[in-house]
C-alpha cells in the first residue's frame, strides 16, 4: 500500500477493528521523513547530521471526542496497542458532539517532480557546496563569522481512513542558508538570508555561490556601519517576502478557524465585513509556483484555492474537518500535522496577496518620510491572534526621504494590529513572489510545519516601527 | 535493559566498521497533550523514540539519527554514518569525545506521578479549571489552551564509557482566557512549566488568567515615549536567556559571533546583576545529573556582581579552549546536534517586592506580556519586543492598559546602565529564571 516498504502493515484492517471497538470514524497517517543538514562555519565543516523519522499515528472519533496515539514501532503488537489507546482516550472524554460529518475522502497518489534526487547526491558533493559558499563569504576583515547551512528534506505521507480515503503525497524541499557577522567599531551585526524551494538538488546547483554569500557579507558590513531606526508610526513600502510574513502573521493565523471556535481570534464574527482596504485580496492555495508543495492535507482533503479576503471583505476562514463541522462550513484542506506523532489542526498552506498594478517607483514616490523594508535578513514574526497584535523582524531597511530611498537602518522591528494595518494598504505592486523554506517553519501549539507565503511590493500607510 | 543494549551495540558496530571513536545518544519520550477551550478538544499520547549515532574517523565526524529502534536499523545507520564520516573533511580542532562520565547530586527532575498520569485524571483537572474560569466572572470564557506532560528516558554511551541513563519528567500548561465587555475584547494567559504534577495549580492559573483578561480590556497603543519600564519576571527571563545565554555560550564565543569575546574578568553589567547557571537546582527545568554527552552537571557562576566569570562549555568547546567542561551539553531533541546551552539560567533576585517596583514610578509602563522577543538579535545586542499586554503607571498606580507598542534597547547597555531595581519574585520561563525588574530610559514606539 505505502512506500513499497515491507514493514508496512495492512492498515485498513486495523482501522476496521477501531470501528468494532466503538469508534464512529478512524484514520491512520504514515510518514517517512528524511532530513539532512550540513553546517559549515568559518570555512570548516561543523556538522553533518542526517535524520530519518518514520511511524504511524491513529485517530479515533467517538461522539466527536478525538483520541490519538502514535508509534515509530510498526510491529503488529505495537500497532494494536496504539489503536486501543486511541479508542480508550476517545471514550474517556465525555462529549455530546456528533461524529465527523464533513469528511471529503479522496484517492490520490501525488509526487513532486524533481530532476536530481538529493538522495543520489554524494555526501562529498553536499559538503563541497556548503564549504565553497562559506569560503566565498569572507569578503573583508570586518567579517567575524560565516555560517552556512545546506538543508534537504524529503517527506512522504500516506493517509487512510474508514471512509475509504487513500492519499499518498511525496515532496522534496532543499535550500542553502547563510549568515555573516560583521563588526565595525563596537557594532556587531548579523545578516541572514536563504534560497530554498520544493525541488531536487538541481535547485542548489542553480544558486550562484560566487555572489550569494558575498552579497550577504557586504550587506552585513553595510548594516554594521548604519544607524538604528527612529521609533514611531510611519508609512512603509515592503518587499514581497516581507509582505508574506506580514500576511501570515497579521492575517493568516487569525483566519484559522480553530482560533475562531475557541474564542481566540479577533476575526470572530467578521465574515462579510470590511477587514482590509479594497486593494487587498488574500488567497490560501496548495499549489503555487515557489510555494510549499501541498496538494492534500493530513485529513485527505484536497487543498484548493481559498479566497480568504476579497477586495477587503472577509470571505472565508481556513478549516480542517473538525472546525468546518463546528461552524458548518466546507473543509478547505487546511488540516495539517507536524508529523505522525501529532494530530492535524488548522494551518495555512501558501498564503499570499494578489498583485495590483503599481510599480515599485510609484509606491515610493509620494512618501515624505517612511521606511523601505527589505527582505534580505528577514527574521520572521509572531502574532497574538486574540488581541490582534502582530510583530515581525526584518533585516537592514532603507529610509524613504522626500520620495527617494535614503540611508540604511539596522535592527528594525515592526508591529501592527490585525484589524487596522491592512486597512491602511493604499497601493499594491504588480509583481508577485511566493517562497517557502527548508530552514524555517511556522509554529503553533507546539507543532512546526513548512509553509509558503508572499505577495507583491505593497505600501502600508501606518506601521509601528521599533527604534531608539 | 534492552535500550542500553542497543546503544552499546551501535557503538560497537561503528567501531567494528572502522570508526576511531563512537557515541550513541538515545531518547524516548512519552508525551500527552490536550487542547481545550470551553471543552476538551483533542487528546493525544505519543511515544517518540530515537537515537543519534556519532561516528569519528580520526578528525572526521558525522551524525545520523533514526526514529526506528531495532538491530537491523542500527546496523544500517552505523554503516551510513561511518561512510559519511570518512567522506567528510577533517576538523583540525577535533580532540576526542567526552571522557568524563558520572552523576552529580541533582534532585527534583523526575516525578512518578507525571509519568503515570491517567487520561481521566487530566480530564478531571482540566474540566475543573474550565469550570473555574466560567464561574469567575461573566465577562470571561476559556480560550484555546493546552496541557502537556512529558516523561523521558535518556541514555548516552560512547567508546570510552558505557555511560548512563536518566529519567525525567515535565509538565507545560498554557491557560488562555478571553474577556469581553461592550465592544472590547481581551485575551490573556498564564504559562507554567514544572517538573512535578503537584507544582501545577490549574485553578490558580485559571483565576490569574481571568483577572488579567479583564485587567487588559480596552488596551490601546499610545504615543512613542522614553520612560521607566517594569518588566514582569517571566518576560524578562526570556529576554535574559536569549540575549545573555547566547553570548556566554562557548560556541558563540569561539566562532566569533559573541560580543563577550575576551570579556572574562571584566564588567559587563551593573553590580546588581549576578547570573548563575545551575544544573543542579532542585525542581529546575533543566536539572539533571549529567548532560547530553554524559558529563556530570554542575553549578557555574556566569556573572558575579556585574563581572563576567565563565562561559558555558560542552566537551568539544572545552577541549578547544583547554578548560574543564561545565556540563552544558544540550540536545534540544535527540536528532539535533549537541551544543552548549544554559541549563537553569538564573538572574539572582533582589529585595524589591512587585509592589515596590511600581510604587515609586511617576510615569512609566508595566509590561505584562510581549510577543516577538525572539526577533531580538543576541549577536548585535538589539533587544526588541512588542507589548501584547501592559499598562501605564501614573504616580505609582496602574492606569490605562496598552498594547501594540514596541520596546527597543541595546541589551548590553541595558544590563550595564539601565537596570534600576531588581525584584524578589523569581519565576521561570522554561530554563530561564528571573525576578521582575525595573529599567529606566527605555524607548517605546507607538502611535504618532
Amino acid at each position: 500500500m505505502l512506500m513499497g516498504d515491507d514493514k508496512t502493515p495492512d492498515m485498513c484492517k486495523m482501522l476496521d477493528k477501531a470501528l468494532r471497538l466503538g469508534a464512529e470514524y478512524a484514520d491512520a497517517r504514515f510518514q517517512n521523513y528524511d532530513y539532512e543538514l550540513v553546517t559549515v562555519e568559518n570555512k570548516q565543516l561543523k556538522s553533518y547530521s542526517s535524520r530519518r523519522l518514520g511511524g504511524v499515528g491513529i485517530r479515533a472519533i467517538i461522539k466527536g471526542a478525538v483520541g490519538y496515539a502514535s508509534t515509530s514501532d510498526l510491529s503488529p503488537v505495537s500497532l494494536e496497542k496504539i489503536l486501543n489507546t486511541a479508542v480508550k482516550i476517545a471514550k474517556s472524554i465525555k462529549t455530546e458532539e456528533t461524529a465527523f460529518t464533513h469528511l471529503k475522502p479522496n484517492k490520490a497518489n501525488t509526487k513532486l517532480d524533481v530532476k536530481i534526487d538529493p538522495a543520489n547526491v554524494s555526501p562529498e558533493e553536499k559538503v563541497a557546496v556548503a564549504l565553497d559558499s562559506n569560503k566565498a563569504a569572507w569578503v573583508g576583515d570586518e567579517i567575524k563569522n560565516a555560517l552556512t547551512w545546506l538543508g534537504i528534506a524529503r517527506d512522504r505521507r500516506a493517509f487512510v481512513s474508514t471512509e475509504s480515503a487513500e492519499v499518498n503525497v511525496e515532496t522534496s524541499l532543499v535550500g542553502l542558508l547563510h549568515m555573516s557577522v560583521a563588526k565595525v567599531g563596537d557594532v556587531m551585526e548579523s545578516t541572514m538570508y536563504w534560497q530554498s524551494k520544493c525541488a531536487g538538488f538541481e535547485f542548489i546547483n542553480s544558486i550562484d555561490t560566487n555572489t550569494f554569500t558575498p552579497d550577504i557579507s557586504k550587506l552585513a558590513i553595510h548594516t554594521a556601519q548604519s544607524k538604528t531606526c527612529p521609533a514611531g508610526t510611519f508609512p512603509v513600502v515592503v518587499e514581497p517576502e516581507v509582505m508574506g510574513v506580514i500576511l501570515h502573521e497579521a492575517f493568516g493565523h487569525a483566519s484559522e478557524a480553530d482560533f475562531i471556535v475557541t474564542n481566540s481570534s479577533v476575526l470572530t464574527s467578521k465574515l462579510g465585513t470590511q477587514v482590509a482596504s479594497e486593494a487587498v485580496t488574500l488567497i490560501d492555495e496548495g499549489l503555487v509556483e515557489g510555494g510549499y508543495y501541498y496538494p492534500y492535507d493530513d485529513e485527505g482533503t484536497k487543498k484548493e484555492k481559498t479566497v480568504v479576503v476579497e477586495k477587503g471583505v472577509l470571505k472565508n476562514y481556513l478549516h480542517d474537518i473538525h472546525s468546518a463541522q463546528q461552524l458548518d462550513a466546507e473543509p478547505t484542506g487546511n488540516g495539517r500535522a507536524q508529523d505522525f506523532e501529532n494530530t492535524p489542526m488548522v494551518r495555512q498552506s501558501n498564503f499570499y496577496m494578489q498583485p495590483g498594478d503599481f510599480t515599485v517607483e510609484e509606491l515610493i514616490e509620494d512618501i515624505d518620510f517612511g521606511i523601505y523594508v527589505g527582505e534580505k535578513g528577514l527574521k520572521g514574526g509572531e502574532v497574538d491572534p486574540g488581541n490582534g497584535t502582530f510583530t515581525f523582524g526584518v533585516g537592514p531597511s532603507r529610509a524613504i526621504r522626500n520620495c527617494e530611498l535614503a540611508e540604511t537602518f539596522r535592527g528594525v522591528v515592526l508591529s501592527g494590529s490585525i484589524l487596522d494595518t491592512l486597512k491602511t494598504v493604499d497601493a499594491v505592486g504588480k509583481d508577485l513572489k511566493v517562497t517557502t523554506e527548508v530552514f524555517g517553519v511556522c509554529g503553533k501549539s507546539g507543532q512546526a510545519v513548512f509553509v509558503g507565503q508572499g505577495g507583491p511590493h505593497v505600501r502600508i500607510r501606518k506601521m509601528t516601527v521599533g527604534g531608539r | 535493559m534492552i535500550r542500553m543494549m542497543l546503544t552499546e551495540l551501535a557503538v560497537k558496530r561503528m567501531m567494528h566498521l572502522g570508526a576511531t571513536e563512537a557515541e550513541t545518544y538515545m531518547r524516548k519520550t512519552r508525551a500527552t497533550r490536550v487542547n481545550f477551550a470551553e471543552k476538551i478538544g483533542n487528546f493525544k499520547t505519543s511515544e517518540t523514540m530515537g537515537m543519534t549515532l556519532r561516528a569519528v574517523f580520526g578528525r572526521r565526524v558525522a551524525m545520523y539519527s533514526t526514529s526506528i529502534l531495532d538491530e537491523s536499523e542500527v546496523n544500517d545507520v552505523a554503516a551510513k554514518v561511518v561512510r559519511i564520516a570518512k567522506a567528510s573533511p577533517e576538523d583540525p580542532n577535533w580532540k576526542h569525545l567526552n571522557r568524563k562520565f558520572g552523576s552529580a547530586p541533582a534532585t527534583g527532575y523526575f516525578d512518578a506521578e507525571v509519568k503515570n498520569l491517567e487520561t481521566e485524571q487530566i480530564v478531571e483537572s482540566l474540566n475543573s479549571a474550565i469550570a473555574h474560569v466560567k464561574d469567575f466572572d461573566k465577562r470571561v470564557k476559556p480560550a484555546l489552551s493546552s496541557l502537556s506532560a512529558f516523561s523521558s528516558n535518556v541514555s548516552v554511551s560512547n567508546s570510552y564509557n558505557e555511560g548512563g541513563e536518566r529519567e525525567e519528567t515535565s509538565v507545560l500548561v498554557s491557560l488562555q482566557v478571553k474577556a469581553e465587555e461592550n465592544a472590547s475584547v481581551s485575551n490573556a494567559g498564564e504559562f507554567r512549566g514544572a517538573k512535578f504534577w503537584k507544582q501545577i495549580n490549574l485553578e490558580r492559573l485559571a483565576e490569574t488568567a481571568s483577572e488579567k483578561a479583564i485587567r487588559f480590556l480596552n488596551a490601546k497603543s499610545l504615543p512613542s515615549r522614553k520612560t521607566s519600564v517594569v518588566i514582569r519576571n517571566q518576560v524578562f527571563a526570556n529576554m535574559l536567556g536569549l540575549m545573555l545565554g547566547e553570548p556566554v555560550n562557548a560556541e558563540s564565543v569561539q566562532s566569533g559571533r559573541s560580543l563577550l569575546i575576551g570579556k572574562l574578568g571584566t564588567r559587563i553589567a551593573s553590580e546588581k546583576v549576578t547570573v548563575v547557571d545551575d544544573g543542579l537546582m532542585q525542581f529546575g527545568w533543566n536539572t539533571r545529573p549529567f548532560d547530553d554527552e554524559g558529563h556530570p552537571s554542575q553549578r557555574t557562576l556566569v556573572v558575579d556582581e556585574g563581572v563576567l566569570r565563565n562561559y558555558l562549555y560542552d566537551a568539544y568547546t572545552s577541549l578547544k579552549d583547554g578548560v574543564e567542561s561545565t556540563g552544558n551539553c544540550h540536545r534540544r531533541d535527540y536528532w539535533i546536534r549537541p551544543q552548549p546551552s544554559p541549563s537553569n539560567f538564573v538572574l539572582q533576585p533582589g529585595d524589591a517586592t512587585p509592589e515596590e517596583l511600581v510604587r515609586d514610578v511617576q510615569d512609566g509602563i508595566y509590561v505584562e506580556e510581549t510577543i516577538g522577543d525572539w526577533l531580538s538579535d543576541p549577536i548585535s545586542g538589539n533587544l526588541n519586543a512588542t507589548i501584547a499586554q501592559g499598562y501605564l503607571i501614573e504616580n505609582g498606580e496602574s492606569a490605562q492598559s496598552v498594547k501594540g507598542m514596541v520596546l527597543s534597547a541595546n541589551f548590553h547597555e541595558l544590563i550595564k546602565n539601565q537596570i534600576d531595581l531588581i525584584g524578589n519574585d523569581l519565576k521561570n520561563n522554561m530554563q530561564y529564571y528571573s525576578p521582575s525588574i525595573r529599567i529606566k530610559d527605555l524607548t517605546i514606539a507607538g502611535q504618532n
